[in-house]
């Protein structure tokens, strides 16, 4: 661990700095993007071109944050997830339901998948599990001035200035075992592989075109996001708002049959019950062009399963089964802790109104596929 | 018997005494700490979304397209006085508003709300456009907060109660503080983006807009909505609107996901030639 008020980073940290500066564009396990995808010619001499102007090293962003990510991670430490630990009876409301409201963060360190060089141990010790998050940590602190395209530390949006706990777990994917996504179908394969980002505007994300957030359903978190929710309860249902897109979903407690097949929506349709202390809400009737949505290869025939329970006083746990034998082999759950923020909590994202940036993504996208055109036409 | 003769008459003199309103406003639904409870699906029959103003049964843009479909009822107006006391400057604006309703000028800045109506483009309606709307909206009420669904768009917003919070941004859908005189929920909105307009026919203001509504339930299935608008930099005085407002009370009643933004991407993207093929 460095010495605090350091001027010069440590040994460690070089290294980790180094690996940062070194490394592809980290992955959730999607694997990489068709070959039809767009190429960048000058790549390269930008990133260098980019580093060589930037006012800060990215050794002189992290010095400069030093202090505050010592806090944080020491805060971060207090709070590790450890499935194995007992859980506490979830406080109540008015009326005798479970009571989750509140605002929650969804962010973490923990990739999705168990990496390869995990295999095998589902579980970190404690003091392993603040290891890696603290190594986690330091890279998001450690801003490459060529890779971004403003210092996110100075907006207050790195992960690790926002509540989030260290987790024992090695992967969020508690089933299957192996902590990874299972095999696509063949028809899955084909939806996966017709979804890359191209020069059109129908191609890209969802999210880019503001239809919908980035907190799912299901929430699956993704490098750099905080995902920001609310939930609010009344007797009949249960309300779950999200800052990515002001995207809200009202959950009906009350038994209703769930709505026919030709109704479709992008958010789902979803019925809850309570089991326990444990909300399970369950969500199907997804819009068929709801592809994209995390993971890569996802149809309209999911069946969501998702599960939240007050586990302590200040996290939340979030369970999510996927179940599409259109899409994968076998269905798969993942496990993550939400823990709490404190108001004032969420904005109004008027995402579609002020869309100003899709219109040079898809034009700086033309203008590459014309590159790509004109370098392989030769 | 004389004497319960007597009682009798007493009994049918106080029972004379109760209005039809009061024996409404008695039988509402109400929460634990006594409030009428606003909580479930509400929708206006008006087609102020329209014309505020008094207007009759009108051909819409693009009749040899849209025909029947397109067209307009009539209404009367949901605004006091069937008038808007709009500055010199703002009469005009509003017809050169209502001459570019259909305009679609899709900028990457906020000139793109210079011209044309924000539902055409799936844009937020703000308040009170929202609560007039030809779609639902869903209620729900707790003590401290009550947060409206509507069902265009999935926007919501949120009335904080007791709390004398000021907008921290300007948004489009506002910011609203409330607080219960007797069974009226009055609700103060400010922190406007000034983007939104009242109508399809281009009645707009300014980001000074400032809405006082007043929610009065008349019974368990209708709510007397009444806002007040006030708006110094286009208008010369305030001014009023109400319509009534009907509960959905079949029980599956929900709202179903209208997301309108898949539906305008041609609209606003083939003119910078976006699309593909």
């Amino acid at each position: 661990m460095r010495k605090r008020g350091s001027a010069t980073p440590s040994a460690t940290t070089t290294v980790v700095i180094a690996a940062v500066l070194g490394m592809p564009a980290p992955t959730l396990g999607q694997g990489q993007a068709p070959p039809s995808a767009l190429v960048n010619p000058g790549a390269e001499e930008a990133v260098q071109a980019a580093r060589a102007a930037s006012l800060r090293t990215s050794e002189e962003t992290f010095a400069y944050f030093e202090k505050d990510v010592d806090a944080a991670l020491a805060r971060a430490i207090e709070g590790v997830w450890d499935p194995e630990r007992p859980r506490e009876p979830s406080p109540r409301t008015p009326w005798g339901h479970p009571d989750l409201q509140g605002y929650w963060i969804s962010a973490t360190y923990t990739p999705l998948e168990r990496p390869a060089e995990l295999a095998g141990k589902p579980l970190y010790t404690i003091p392993e599990a603040i290891e890696a998050f603290q190594k986690a940590g330091l890279v998001d602190a450690s801003v490459d001035p060529a890779t971004v395209h403003y210092d996110w530390t100075e907006f207050g949006m790195d992960n690790w200035q926002s509540p989030m706990w260290p987790n024992r777990r090695t992967a969020l994917i508690v089933d299957p075992p192996d902590g990874r996504i299972p095999a696509l179908t063949p028809e899955g394969r084909e939806r996966w592989e017709a979804q890359a980002r191209r020069d059109t505007l129908q191609s890209r994300h969802p999210t880019e075109r503001c239809i919908v957030g980035s907190e799912g359903p299901p929430r699956v978190p993704f490098e750099q996001q905080i995902g920001e929710s609310r939930i609010v309860q009344t007797p009949n249902y249960v309300i779950l708002i999200t800052q990515s897109n002001s995207d809200v979903r009202i959950i009906p407690l009350d038994g209703r049959p769930k709505l026919p097949d030709d109704i479709r929506a992008w958010l789902g349709v979803s019925r809850g019950h309570w089991e326990g202390d444990t909300l399970v809400i369950e969500t199907t009737n997804f819009h068929e062009d709801r592809t994209w949505v995390r993971p890569r290869g996802l149809g309209g025939n999911l069946r969501l399963v998702e599960r939240l329970t007050r586990v302590a006083e200040d996290t939340l746990l979030y369970e999510a089964t996927l179940t599409d034998p259109t899409t994968w082999e076998a269905p798969w759950t993942l496990e993550i802790p939400w823990p709490k923020m404190n108001p004032p909590g969420l904005f109004e994202w008027a995402c579609h109104e002020h869309n100003y940036g899709i219109i040079n993504v898809v034009r700086g996208a033309q203008i590459r596929a014309e590159e790509y055109e004109a370098q392989s036409g030769d | 018997m004389a004497a319960a003769a007597v009682l009798g008459l007493v009994a049918m003199e106080l029972a004379a005494a109760q209005t039809p309103a009061d024996e409404s406003r008695a039988s509402l639904p109400r929460t634990a700490d006594g409030r009428p409870d606003l909580s479930g699906i509400w929708q206006s029959f008006t087609t102020a979304n329209w014309d505020i103003l008094a207007h009759s049964a009108q051909a819409g843009p693009h009749p040899e397209l849209l025909g029947a479909w397109g067209a307009g009822r009539a209404a009367q107006s949901i605004v006091h006085g069937n008038e808007l006391p709009y500055q010199p400057w703002a009469t005009a604006k509003q017809k050169e508003n209502f001459a570019n309703r259909t305009l679609v000028n899709v900028t990457n800045d906020p000139s793109r709300f210079d011209t044309g109506d924000r539902e055409l483009q799936c844009f937020r309606a703000g308040i009170p456009r929202a609560n007039y709307m030809p779609y639902p909206f869903q209620i729900f009420q707790t003590p401290d907060e009550i947060i409206i669904v509507y069902e265009y768009k999935g926007t919501y917003r949120t009335i904080h109660m007791d709390f004398d919070s000021s907008p921290p941004s300007d948004t489009w859908m506002g910011w609203s503080n409330g607080h219960w005189d007797g069974d009226t929920l009055v609700v103060d909105v400010t922190g406007f983006n000034g983007y939104t307009w009242f109508d399809r026919a281009g009645n707009f203001h300014s980001d000074a807009l400032h809405v006082v509504e007043r929610w009065t339930p008349l019974s368990p299935y209708h709510i007397r909505y009444e806002a007040t608008i006030e708006d110094p930099k286009v208008f010369t005085r305030p001014w009023t609107m109400s319509f009534t407002l009907y509960k959905h009370i079949e029980p599956e009643a929900q709202l179903i996901e209208f997301n309108c933004v898949p539906f305008v991407e041609e609209l606003m993207y083939e003119p910078l030639g976006l699309m593909g093929k």
